[in-house]
């Protein structure tokens, strides 16, 4: 009864990916990457930076609400968590910034650890509102302990400086944020293929199988939330090294509801589809500012309205993508890439 | 005949409903033993307290000479205790494999940073795992399905995959909960088959849940009867079929409703 499938080398099954030219393709993906600031100008520049900064945060969402199936609304904390972090670290106690960065993540996660604990044994809508109380929180937190955070003033941040080299130019953060962008899809990936990102899956498909199968809810949830955690605290240490300056303002609770926008539009689950999410919501929001700016004859009163229009904005494409698309862009794309693989015998 | 499993005068309550009352048996080493019942006996719950997915109202439950009272579910697959569900309890969007694969993770030991960077134990272990995963793939006959998201299959295949997984854990015991309802004549005869191998050839016993009265006779070497939470029978087939208690709760059921 054999079929002939009969598999003689685990190396492959194990490697990141057995087809010669997804491989391919991921190179010239990372080439072009590197390439791109000697073509875009600045202001391209500082928006795509800005797209890979993101991604390195959403990626972290995604392995929470997509893979782990564990809701939050909160991510917009761990940004913050992880940009005073930095801020306090390097501005305050002369913490050298590489490693600020990384203490950031850590410290982020400690706090995804905190957050985590509700979810133990709340779900759905009650850990949403548990975790957007997280964000409220941290927020009242950043105005208020303004010894520590300069309250509604604000945080200017030196620019980050490695072995005297200093970040300054938009290109340079962008070829920062470029380098921890691939290490996360990197681990991101490499979680995805142990036991740890299985786990994760089992959890969010069937919990009490998981727990009879050997999975420890309590360790695996929690490591789920820390590991969120931590690369939101690495992207808002990026953010703060980009910035120079933060405020509150930059950690709105909209935020939170952008991020999983994107993690919805890219596919729930999916590493490549946390990516595109957040290249398609970015440049969807920079098409709003600049028709926003063509119609606002008078300058600055429409403005004022950016911020409930982006709001809006992210509610209709959250509902449209639930509705017809419920798989994201990754899972259209794989559709069409089936119908084209087993064209013309398709069914 | 040294037991595996002893089951000690267990109750459970939910509520006003008694499910499970008094309930005494053991599974020997080696051996098919069956629990029948018309629905809504307490087979499943017996089968839930047993993997400590709810706690004994009264009672004891010991495993290989240890009391399960303070195990916890998540536990029981190290202990050697595997299980399937009365209903699909697949992992739907993950392939077989993956399926699979989790079956095994009490036997993985990979930390998270060795997870991360995938360094060269974590490699080593997870090309290890494969090996076992593709052995049960082989056992079960599913081959031609292996990279395929269990969701898409149908359903008598996703209770393969689910059978596959509990295999996976290394069970000396394994639970089956109507492995084979809601499937055809072959799918049954093949489940049947795949049973009396897993004794015969893995060693491993197996406490099953069932209503098809073909498979339970055909292949159990001990039966226990439960109606209404409360056990009236257990012997060898022969002498469940012949037991007048048995009958007449079978025949007062299907006459009710
Ligand atoms: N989680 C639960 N909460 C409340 N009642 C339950 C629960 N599980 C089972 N019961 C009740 O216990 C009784 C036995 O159910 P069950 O063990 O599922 O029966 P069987 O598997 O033999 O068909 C039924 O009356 C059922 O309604
Ligand atoms: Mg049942």
């Amino acid at each position: 009864m054999r079929s002939g499938h009969f598999i003689e080398s685990y190396d492959k099954l194990v490697n990141l990916t057995d087809n010669p030219v997804k491989m391919a393709w991921s190179w010239i993906l990372v080439l072009v990457l590197a390439l791109a600031p000697l073509v875009l100008d600045s202001f391209w520049t500082s928006i795509c930076a800005t797209v890979l900064i993101t991604a390195i945060g959403i990626i972290g969402l995604n392995l929470l609400v997509g893979t782990t199936g564990q809701i939050s609304l909160g991510h917009s904390g761990f940004l913050a968590v992880g940009a005073y972090a930095t801020a306090i670290l390097t501005m305050d106690y002369q913490v050298p910034g590489i490693i600020a960065i990384l203490l950031s993540g850590f410290i982020a996660a400690f706090f995804g650890l905190i957050v985590g604990i509700p979810s133990l044994r709340l779900k759905g809508l009650y850990l949403a509102i548990t975790t957007m109380a997280f964000a409220i929180i941290i927020n009242h937190v950043i105005l208020n302990a303004e010894d520590i955070t300069r309250g509604s003033e604000g945080f200017i941040i030196d620019p980050l400086q490695v072995f005297g080299f200093s970040f300054e130019s938009d290109a340079s953060i962008y070829y920062l944020s470029l380098i921890i962008l691939v290490l996360t899809v990197l681990g991101a990936l490499n979680l995805m293929r142990s036991h740890i990102g299985r786990a994760w899956v089992g959890i969010r498909d069937h919990d009490i199988a998981a727990k009879v199968m050997g999975i420890n809810l309590t360790t695996y949830k929690l490591l789920a939330f820390m590991v969120s955690a931590f690369f939101a605290g690495i992207a808002g240490s990026i953010l703060a090294f980009q910035l120079q300056y933060i405020n509150v303002d930059n950690f709105s609770l909209l935020l939170g509801i952008e991020a999983l926008s994107m993690i919805i539009v890219g596919g729930l689950g999916s590493i490549s589809g946390s990516i595109v999410g957040v290249i398609f919501i970015i440049f969807l929001n920079e098409l709003v500012r600049i028709t926003t700016g063509i119609f606002a004859d008078d300058g600055g009163t429409m403005s004022l309205y950016i911020h409930e229009m982006k709001g809006l904005l992210y509610g209709v494409v959250i509902v449209l993508f639930l509705r017809f698309e419920p798989d994201g862009i990754m899972g259209k794309w794989r559709d069409i890439k089936n119908y084209w693989s087993n064209w013309p015998f398709h069914h | 005949m040294s037991s595996l499993l002893q089951v000690d005068a267990i109750s459970k309550r939910f509520g006003g409903v008694q499910a499970v009352s008094n309930v005494s048996f053991d599974v020997g080493q080696n051996e098919i033993y069956s629990l029948i019942g018309p629905n809504g006996a307490g087979k499943t719950t017996c089968f839930n307290l047993i993997s400590g997915i709810f706690p004994l109202s009264e009672g004891r439950i010991t495993f290989d000479g240890q009391d399960l009272g303070r195990v916890k579910t998540h536990q029981l697959a190290k202990l050697g205790i595997g299980r399937t569900f009365q209903n699909l309890a697949v992992f739907k969007h993950a392939t077989v494999v993956q399926n699979i694969l989790v079956g095994r993770h009490s036997h993985m030991e990979t930390d998270l940073f060795s997870c991360l960077f995938f360094a060269p134990n974590a490699r080593r272990h997870e090309k290890a795992h494969r090996h076992k995963v593709e052995e049960i793939i082989e056992f079960l006959e599913i081959e031609d399905i292996r990279m395929q998201p269990v969701g898409t299959l149908s359903y008598g295949l996703q209770k393969r995959v689910e059978l596959g997984r509990a295999l996976a854990t290394e069970p000396k015991l394994l639970l089956l909960d109507e492995m084979v309802s809601g499937m055809n004549a072959e799918e049954t005869e093949d489940i049947a088959r795949f049973i009396l191998d897993i004794k015969d050839e893995l060693g491993i016993s197996v406490l099953m849940v069932e209503h098809d009265m073909g498979i339970v006779m055909d292949i159990s070497d001990r039966v226990c009867v439960l109606n209404f939470g409360e056990k009236i029978a257990s012997g060898t087939p022969e002498e469940i079929s012949k037991n007048t208690a048995v009958i007449e709760a079978y025949l007062g059921h299907s006459g009710g409703g």
